[in-house]
This record gives structure tokens, C-alpha cells and sequence, in this order.
């Protein structure tokens, strides 16, 4: 620890209030970060040992560390099938949600604003409603009548089409909010679009970044969907989550390696609902002020970043076009 | 077919293409776009009523009015993007009232912008071609000329947000002018840009639709904006077009109180408090009198401070002025060259412009002067209001 040579001359007991002063400047919003961190993160990274240990007993650390756990585990057939089975009603459910979800998010920003105060309301429901009384009532509604769902996993995708709701509806209605669409239809309307063609190519793309992360979201919160599952389907079509409620009584650290697994695949979902964005937006330059001048002065305005070369071609024939006469 | 596309390519290798093949089109069409007595209510909110235009092609209208008098709704229901209650619109004698937006062949440009954000410069320009199915090269073409028409061939390949405001706003333009639409609509283009940009957009805009020739309806609520842009202004109050005519005429002759009201800093005057100004009664009920249209002058009566006139601005007097109304000098505004006097007149406080010609020349407060009227610049105006008060309106 080295400390300006003058300090200790200067003040009258320098090198202690200095040092604590020093220690609240750097550290204030680093330790609580890293507490914070550390509290989540404690608990997965000790399952994570206890995949890799061999055996951990008696001892503060795991006798020796090994991947045979995880080995046993991708080869075992029945994970792989409830693995497969959870992708497939998670990915069933997402896109019913889709269809559903952004036609009425849409019309709810354009044309009927009350549809929103009243959405607003109901993806409230499936938060303030428990799943165990939420699967009596679905049990309920899908026994009989016209949908006699129960007991088949055809069940699980419209119950996990309410669980997405609110996440899929808040996610996209934020993104259209951010974009002014009741005046980008219009524009595109004017210039000759119909109102679908508009949708298609104007609101969608502009969403689209809404629409990924919220359905990353949402499908990592259905992987790790245990409740209906069970309660729905239960032994009859196993998913991850009541595959691995039903092999508890088996190996600790098998069960631990199949935690880390769905976390890490989890993980990597989120990472790419997250990052994928990131990467489209292009270098924001805000219009400074030399090249509003330049425009008043009626020169061509500057470039204010190194090159505005396109990073990738969405249409390449528009995309060349200028080019050529530069 | 393939005759037709050579000549237009070969016509449009100048840098006018555009222009020329729509000079040529310009035919003296009086009645270009009618508007035949719209009316729109949302609810039981009149937004406007009763609106009757003939506007010719190639004309530059200017609505003007204050917010929330209808303008905006009414250029919207020209678009399409708001149906009207009752009334017609035809455009070169055919009624597109029912015709929804994108059927009508109008171009329009937004406040703020609405540029699609996931296109490039080019690429927004080129969107009303391709819905047009404009094949490619031409395609290309024509984005490149209207691009160069708004000075921003180097900005094809940025994004919206990459641009300044005034950039955006050009490229909305463009966007709008690319699809040689037949009437252009345009919606407070300027209101979200600062002053400079918003001068230099203006000129730009002018230019363009002159020499495009393009039918062009513009939506401000600035007044300075109307007089230097419009071959007409529509004034509009309450959903009703109140007053229209030519820059000149708006200005100097408003047909009552509140086209005055709204149009200069008029001084509107009751017929009693008009009289010692005046020299006379006038027949109606009030008079309105441009700030410009008053002349200070030094007090030489016996209450006049001879020694506080060393510097006063000199100011002939017209041929055919007022006689003079002694009044006391209130405070002043200085608007840059122009400073603006509130003359206390035997109870009347009125606005007079007065050229800043010298600091040295500006007016202490409580001098006493003298105030005359040019009398060719009287308005009389109707109206039922009590004429008698006396109010300093500001425009």
C-alpha cells in the first residue's frame, strides 16, 4: 500500500482517514455490487462444485473433481427426452404467444388505446392468481367440453401462454411505445403501402429487438417451469422440471449437474436475447453542431464519425444505388 | 413501353428531371384541389366546419392559426388519415374523399419526421417507389436525384438517428417528394427545429415547390412562416377558415378582431377611445391600427419637455396623418431592429413600432410625446363586441 510521500507531514494523523476515505471512494458501489453478486451467486457456484465432486462429505472442499457427472447425465435417455419435451411446449407456447400477443399489442398502441389500460389490467393475473390455485381452474376448464386436454401435454401450451403474457406484452408494448408507430403507419400508408404491408415492413422490423428479448425471457422462464408442469401433466409427460423433481431421492450430484445444465443453457438464451440487439445498433454520432451549421451555410454537412460503411446489407438494391453517383 | 422509359430516362440525365417533367404538366388549373364544405366532429367537438377551398395547382396554401383551430385535423382528413363527416375533396376533378391514404397519390411530411428507423436515408426515399413496384435502376435513379435535390447524396447510407434534425426533416421530404406526388402536405415541418435550421429549411422548401410546381398545402401556426412562404394563407379560428387571401392583404387588411388579433400586433381600439387619434368617428364600432402605422413625435405643446428631445427619432410624418394625441411613453421592448413603445393615449395604451436606429435614440420612460395615426391604415372592423374597451393585442 503506497501512499503520496507529503501526506503524513501535512495532516495530523493522515494515513488511517485518508486510506478510509480512499477505501468509501472506490468501494462504495463496488461492495454492494459485489455482495449482491456474490449472495446469487454463491448458492449455484457451490452446486456447481458439488456436480464436479467426486464426493464432498465431511470436508470443507470436495475430495477430488471430475466431469463424470455430467457425462452420466447427457448420455442418460431420459433427461434427453424431457429436455426435448420442455424445448417443445416452451417453443409451442412462444409461438402461440407471438400470434397472439403482437397483433393486440398492436392494435392496443394504435387504433383501440382502451385495449391497453384494459391489458394492462389482466397480465396482472397471472401474478396475482397462485399457479396451484390457477392449475385447479385449468383442470377444471380442460377436463371436459370441447378441449379435454388434461392429462396430455397439449395442456401445458395455452397454460404457459398466460404465465408469458405479461412478459411478452409489457416487452413489446415498451418497444412500441419507444417508436411512434401510429405515425410510422401513417407515413408508409401515405407513401402507398397498404396497412399490412406496412406492419410487415416498418412496425416489425423496428420491433423486433422488443419481440427477441421478450421471447428469450419468457423461454427462459418456461424452461424452469415446475408447478403446472406437475400439477397438469404430471408423471405422463415428464419435463425437465418434474424429471428433476422425480430423480431428488437419486444422486445429489447428478441432480446438481443437471441444475448447472439447464442454468448454463439458460444462461447462453439470455445472453443471446441480450447481446444480439447490442450488436445491430449502429455507432450514435449525435448531430453536432458544425454540422448544422455546415447545413445552414448550405455545404454538404460533414461526416461526424470515421465511416458510416454499412455494417449489413438489409436491401442491397437501394443499398448500391447512391453509391454509384457519389 | 420501353419507349416511353427512355425518354423519361433520357429527360431526367439533367439534375431537373424531376422539375421539368412536372413544368410541363403545370397547366393554369384553377381548381386543382376543391375542398367542398368538410366538417368533422369528434364527438360533440367541432374540429372544423364549413371549409370551402379552390386552390389551383402549383399554389402554395398556407393554414395558419393557433393551435387546436382544426388546421392539423384538416390536413390529415386531405391525407386520409382522418375521415371527414360530411363534404367533399377533389383533386383535378376527381373525389378521393372515401379513397383510403395510400390510394390518394398525396405526399406528406410530419412534424417529427416519422422516418422509418430500420432504413437507411436511401432506402426510406426508395420506399414509396417500391411499393409502387418501380423497377430497380429506375428505382435507384430517381432516389438519387431527389437526394440530390435536398443536399444529402452523402448521407444515403446513414440511419435516421445518425442525422440532425433538420437533415431528418429533409429526408422526410425527399421521402415525400420522390413518388411526384399531386398534392404535397405539410404539417408544421419546421416547429421542431431551431431557428437557423428552420430558416435555411424554409427557403429550401420554397424553392423546391417552386420549381417543382407542386400543389402544396403547409400547417403553421407561426405567422412569420405564412407571409414569407404562402401564394395564399387560409387563416383559420375554431375549425372555420375566418379570413384568406395573399400575404399582403392577411396582413393589412384583417377582416375583424381576431384575424387582427392573430395576425401582427394590431392595436385594436373602440370607436370613442379611436376619436382624438383619429380626428373623427369612425362608423364602426372599432378601428385596428398596425403598430408600424403609429408616429411618435415630440410634445411641442406647453406640458412637451423641450430639453429631454435632443435625440428623438425622426420620423415624417405621412401625407395623410392623424392629429396629434398627446400621450406618455409607458415602457418599451426592444425586438432587435425594431423597438416597441407602449404609449399611454388619454387612457388608451397602444403599441408603437418604432425602427432602432441608435441606442442613443431610445425613449425614456414617462416622456411625453406626441402620437399620430396614419389614417390610410385604419382598419375599420365589424363585429358585435362592445367597442367600448380598449385592448393591446398580442399577436
Amino acid at each position: 500500500m503506497s501512499l503520496p510521500a507529503e501526506l503524513p507531514y501535512r495532516h495530523g494523523k493522515p494515513l488511517l482517514p485518508s486510506l478510509m476515505a480512499r477505501l468509501r471512494r472506490v468501494n462504495v458501489y463496488t461492495f454492494i455490487v459485489t455482495s449482491v453478486f456474490a449472495l446469487l451467486a454463491l448458492p449455484l457456484i457451490a452446486t456447481l462444485f458439488y456436480a464436479l465432486a467426486t464426493r464432498w462429505g465431511a470436508s470443507l472442499t470436495p475430495d477430488a473433481l471430475t466431469v463424470k457427472w455430467f457425462l452420466e447425465l447427457w448420455t442418460t435417455p431420459r433427461f434427453l427426452a424431457a429436455f426435448g419435451r420442455s424445448l417443445l411446449v416452451a417453443v409451442g407456447a412462444l409461438a402461440l404467444s407471438l400470434l397472439l400477443i403482437v397483433p393486440v399489442v398492436f392494435l392496443a398502441n394504435t387504433r383501440y388505446p382502451r385495449l391497453d389500460s384494459v391489458m394492462n389490467g389482466l397480465i396482472l393475473l397471472p401474478f396475482a392468481v397462485p399457479p396451484i390455485v390457477s392449475s385447479v381452474g385449468l383442470l377444471q376448464l380442460y377436463a371436459g367440453g370441447p378441449l379435454a386436454i388434461v392429462g396430455t401435454p397439449w395442456i401445458l401450451i395455452p397454460t404457459y401462454f398466460t404465465i408469458v403474457l405479461p412478459f411478452m406484452y409489457r416487452a413489446l408494448a415498451n418497444s412500441l411505445r419507444a417508436l411512434d408507430v401510429a405515425s410510422l403507419m401513417e407515413a408508409a400508408q401515405l407513401l402507398g403501402a397498404s396497412p399490412l404491408k406496412a406492419f410487415f415492413l416498418v412496425v416489425l422490423p423496428n420491433i423486433r429487438v422488443g419481440i427477441q428479448i421478450a421471447v428469450f425471457l419468457a423461454f427462459s422462464f418456461l424452461a424452469g417451469e415446475f408447478v403446472f408442469a406437475n400439477m397438469l401433466v404430471g408423471t405422463r409427460f415428464e419435463t425437465l422440471q418434474v424429471y428433476l423433481n422425480n430423480i431428488r431421492g437419486a444422486s445429489g450430484h447428478f441432480t446438481s449437474a443437471l441444475v448447472i445444465t439447464l442454468f448454463v443453457f439458460t444462461l447462453i438464451l439470455t445472453w443471446l436475447g441480450n447481446h444480439q440487439p447490442a450488436e445491430q445498433e449502429m455507432p450514435a454520432d449525435d448531430p453536432d453542431e458544425a454540422q448544422a451549421t455546415a447545413m445552414t451555410d448550405g455545404l454538404p454537412g460533414p461526416v461526424p464519425s470515421a465511416d458510416p460503411e454499412p455494417r449489413h446489407t438489409t436491401h442491397q438494391s437501394s443499398d448500391s444505388a447512391p453509391r454509384g453517383d457519389r | 413501353m420501353l419507349a416511353i422509359d427512355t425518354a423519361t430516362t433520357f429527360d431526367s440525365q439533367s439534375a431537373g428531371g424531376l422539375l421539368t417533367s412536372a413544368l410541363r404538366e403545370r397547366a393554369a388549373d384553377q381548381h386543382y384541389l376543391k375542398l367542398n364544405g368538410l366538417a368533422k366532429s369528434f364527438g360533440k367537438t367541432q374540429v372544423f366546419a364549413e371549409i370551402e377551398a379552390e386552390i389551383a395547382r402549383g399554389e402554395f396554401i398556407t393554414l395558419l392559426g393557433p393551435s387546436g383551430c382544426g388546421k392539423s385535423t384538416l390536413l390529415r382528413a386531405i391525407a386520409g388519415l382522418n375521415d371527414v363527416d360530411a363534404g367533399q375533396i377533389i383533386v383535378d376533378g376527381h373525389d378521393i374523399t372515401s379513397l383510403p391514404p395510400q390510394r390518394r397519390g398525396i405526399g406528406m411530411v410530419f412534424q417529427h419526421y416519422a422516418l422509418f428507423p430500420n432504413m437507411r436515408v436511401a432506402e426510406n426515399v426508395a420506399f414509396g417507389l417500391r411499393m409502387k413496384k418501380v423497377r430497380t435502376e429506375e428505382r435507384e435513379r430517381r432516389v438519387s436525384e431527389v437526394l440530390r435535390l435536398v443536399e444529402l447524396t452523402d448521407q444515403a447510407q446513414r440511419f435516421p438517428h445518425q442525422l440532425s434534425g433538420g437533415q431528418r426533416q429533409r429526408v422526410a421530404l425527399a421521402r415525400a417528394l420522390v413518388v411526384e406526388p399531386q398534392i404535397l402536405l405539410l404539417d408544421e415541418p419546421l416547429s421542431a427545429l431551431d431557428a437557423r435550421i428552420r430558416r435555411h429549411l424554409r427557403d429550401q422548401i420554397r424553392d423546391i415547390q417552386k420549381s417543382l410546381g407542386l400543389t402544396t398545402l403547409f400547417v403553421t401556426h407561426d405567422q412569420e412562416e405564412a407571409l414569407l412562404l404562402s401564394d395564399r394563407i387560409f387563416l383559420m379560428h375554431q375549425g372555420r377558415i375566418l379570413q384568406q387571401g395573399n400575404a399582403e392583404s392577411l396582413y393589412t387588411r384583417p377582416v375583424d378582431a381576431t384575424a387582427a388579433g392573430f395576425m401582427g400586433h394590431y392595436n385594436l381600439i373602440g370607436r370613442e377611445l379611436a376619436r382624438p387619434l383619429l380626428g373623427y368617428e369612425s362608423d364602426s364600432p372599432r378601428v385596428a391600427l398596425r403598430p408600424e402605422a403609429l408616429y411618435l413625435q415630440p410634445d411641442t405643446s406647453p406640458q412637451g419637455q423641450q430639453d429631454e428631445y435632443a435625440n428623438f427619432p425622426t420620423q415624417p410624418l405621412p401625407d395623410n396623418a392623424g392629429p396629434g394625441c398627446p400621450g406618455v411613453i409607458r415602457r418599451h421592448q426592444l425586438l432587435g431592429n425594431i423597438v416597441r413603445y407602449e404609449v399611454d393615449c388619454q387612457g388608451l395604451r397602444l403599441n408603437v413600432d418604432v425602427l432602432n436606429r441608435s441606442a442613443r435614440q431610445l425613449l425614456p420612460r414617462h416622456l411625453r410625446v406626441m402620437l399620430h395615426a396614419d389614417l390610410d391604415e385604419v382598419q375599420a372592423l365589424g363585429g358585435n363586441e362592445t367597442a367600448a374597451t380598449s385592448q393591446v393585442s398580442h399577436g
